[in-house]
């Protein structure tokens, strides 16, 4: 075995794929320029969205007006309802979104209250409407303030104070950091994106230099030159670490785009604080490297395998989804791996990373996840030099 | 030179079972000669071409390149072929200066002296005007140019070439062939697989006919004219594969 024949084609495929028109949509201009860009088109327009339905005042039609006139005077003080009066088609009007909500108030209201007895208003709105949710909780506000007088009056009456409602107070205090709130909130994502990142990364090259390389007829030229099939394979599957190595980094720094400019118009995340050990990085990095070799390992042999480019990608969707699928049981909140259950592949990573996030360092899952994934990448490059030595394979029409 | 004595190779196929694709072929090219493979689709020229040119494995038999074994010296048999066929593909993304830097490079050449062959190359198959212009803008006569280029860029003392001139229009096939004489003339062993008898007739020394993996005839043209009623090559070819057949 040559290094200098595995770099040889290392680099070719480097150049070919760094050529390639879609390689650099998929890598730099989606996660670079649209990622950020949608994100920021969807923070801006559902802020002006909001705007405009707070400005709004609401329109409410009260059905009752004459029985409680207290409430009623409170709810015309507030600045944004607008009340109008009953007609016949207030449903339909409801319905339309001419108006925002109706209050039914019963005609035993003012007698209900005098004797102490519970009294029951009917607020109508649409919660499928904004404009509607913003009216309710206008009434809402106005409902409650008046409540709260009509109790104060009650416990003045019989001469109690207003602590007499409140025996009891918890104090809630979160002894977690800002930096561990960070790693949190950190955890509970990141491992699935850098997962997905990952595969869909290197699914494209990891392809395209191999069952693309079969159906292109490039193949055969490899094959009677002075280069082992065993550094073919290595070269094309280094390459397509590299590949998916940095789409992955530049993926994740997108998102971060993204996210920053969508929240920055939506108000802005306070309290984000990164610390993350350099201990933890480095940890990071030595479960992060396998991970990234068994995915390019794996879908090289799967496009190995394939006769072409079309039969590859069909045989890669079953992949992708069981990753997905891994990655998805790693969001999931509560889940514990426990021992063994760290030999199965991708998802050991998923949660050590989210155990380093943390700020959690397991050595034995550490090193049962490092050497699982090390052992399945080399199966798979074993395999996939297998497959490139068999003429069944190659040569399959 | 190329030695074949019983050359057998049979494939397994799940639905089709056993599939005898040549049966104990026997032949021999020498320095400065074209062999013709003459056969129709199927007969068995590819898995041929491609068993001597080390890509597949024989199932029988022995074949010598240079007095070298091809299954024991693979990596040194290599060294010493060119292969080209109509199937063979070129990097779209890279430019025929590029292609032909890593197929050097593959084959262990230096770098200086790629790039010396290569400018000679280069000149004597008039490819200087678009040797830095990347493989999609080029036209089918012009990738044909840049695959003989790559073929012998190791300077290979055996050339295989399987089917070079299907698909390519009139003007680009007769460019190969002359390119092929010039070949033998500088003493290159060839092996040339065809189905076109034309061409078989201008540019082959020696001829073989295959159908259905066996070989039914072998010689000179001069020879198979003398033992058949014909003179023409295709009705020699017609009367020997239905011969061939009862």
């Amino acid at each position: 075995m040559s290094w200098k024949n595995i770099k040889l084609i290392f680099i070719k495929e480097l150049l070919g794929t760094i050529r390639d028109r879609r390689t650099i949509i998929a890598m730099i201009i989606i996660p670079l320029i649209f990622y950020p860009l949608l994100f920021a088109g969807i923070g801006y327009f559902s802020k002006l969205g909001s705007i405009k339905s707070e400005e709004a005042a609401s329109k409410v039609i009260i059905d009752g007006v004459e029985f409680a006139p207290q409430l009623v005077n409170y709810l015309r003080e507030y600045e944004k309802i607008e009340i109008l009066i009953i007609e016949d088609d207030s449903h339909a009007k409801l319905q339309n979104g001419d108006i925002q909500a109706i209050l039914v108030i019963p005609p035993d209201f003012k007698y209900k209250i005098e004797q102490g007895e519970p009294n029951k208003l009917i607020l109508k709105y649409d919660a499928t409407e904004a404009k509607s949710r913003i009216a309710k909780q206008r009434i809402d506000q106005v409902i409650e303030k008046y409540k709260s007088e009509i109790l104060f009056q009650k416990l003045s009456r019989l001469d109690l104070k207003e602590e007499f409602l409140t025996p009891l107070i918890l104090q809630e205090e979160n002894i977690a950091t800002a930096k561990k709130m960070t790693g949190a909130f950190l955890a509970t994502l990141l491992p699935y994106l850098i997962i997905i990142l990952i595969f869909t990364g290197a699914m494209h090259t990891a392809v395209d230099i191999t069952a693309g390389e079969k159906e292109r007829g490039t193949i055969a030229t490899l094959l009677v030159s002075q280069i082992s099939r065993l550094e073919i394979v290595l070269g094309k599957c280094f390459a397509v670490m590299l590949i998916s190595f940095t789409s992955m980094v530049l993926g994740l720094f997108g998102l971060t785009l993204a996210f920053l400019s969508g929240t920055s118009i939506a108000g802005g995340i306070e309290g984000l604080q990164f610390g993350i050990s350099i201990n933890s990085i480095f940890l990071f990095f030595l479960v992060l490297f396998p991970l990234v070799g068994l995915a390019s390992a794996v879908l090289v042999m799967v496009g190995i395998y394939a006769r072409n480019i079309r039969e590859a990608s069909s045989y890669i969707i079953p992949i992708y989804m069981l990753t997905i699928f891994l990655g998805i049981i790693s969001i999931s909140q509560g889940m514990e791996l426990t021992g063994k259950m760290f030999l199965i592949p991708v998802l050991n990573s998923s949660f050590v990373f989210k155990e380093l996030l943390m700020g959690k360092i397991y050595w034995n899952h550490i090193i049962t996840t490092f050497s699982a994934n090390i052992i399945i990448a080399g199966i798979a490059l074993f395999g996939a030099t297998r497959l490139f030595n068999k003429e069944e394979v190659l040569f399959r029409s | 030179m190329i030695q074949v004595e019983g050359l057998t190779k049979i494939f397994h196929d799940k639905k089709r079972g056993k599939i005898v694709a040549v049966n104990n072929l026997q032949f021999n090219c020498q320095k400065g000669q074209v062999f013709g493979l003459l056969g129709p689709n199927g007969a068995g020229k590819t898995t041929t071409l491609r068993i001597l040119a080390t890509m597949i494995l024989p199932t029988k038999g022995e074949i010598m390149v240079n007095g070298l074994n091809i299954v024991k010296h693979a990596a040194k048999v290599r060294r010493q072929i060119g292969f080209l066929s109509s199937e063979t593909g070129l990097y779209d993304r890279f430019t025929p200066r590029e292609t032909i830097r890593f197929f050097g490079r593959i084959n262990g050449m230096e770098d200086k002296i790629i790039e010396k062959r290569m400018a000679e190359i280069f000149q004597n198959l008039d490819m200087e005007d678009f040797q830095d212009v990347r493989v999609n803008k080029l036209s089918t006569g012009m990738k044909q140019k840049l695959s003989i280029a790559r073929s012998i860029i190791h300077d290979p003392s055996v050339l295989i070439l399987d089917e070079p001139t299907v698909g390519l229009d009139i003007i680009t096939a007769r460019t190969v062939i002359e390119y092929v004489k010039s070949f033998r003339d500088q003493g290159k062993c060839i092996i040339y697989s065809t189905h076109i008898m034309q061409e078989a007739e201008k540019l082959c020394d020696m001829i073989a006919i295959i159908h259905q993996g066996n070989l039914i005839a072998q010689g000179t043209l001069k020879e198979l004219k003398k033992n058949s009623p014909f003179d023409d090559l295709e009705e020699i070819f017609f009367e020997l594969i239905n011969q061939g057949e009862n």
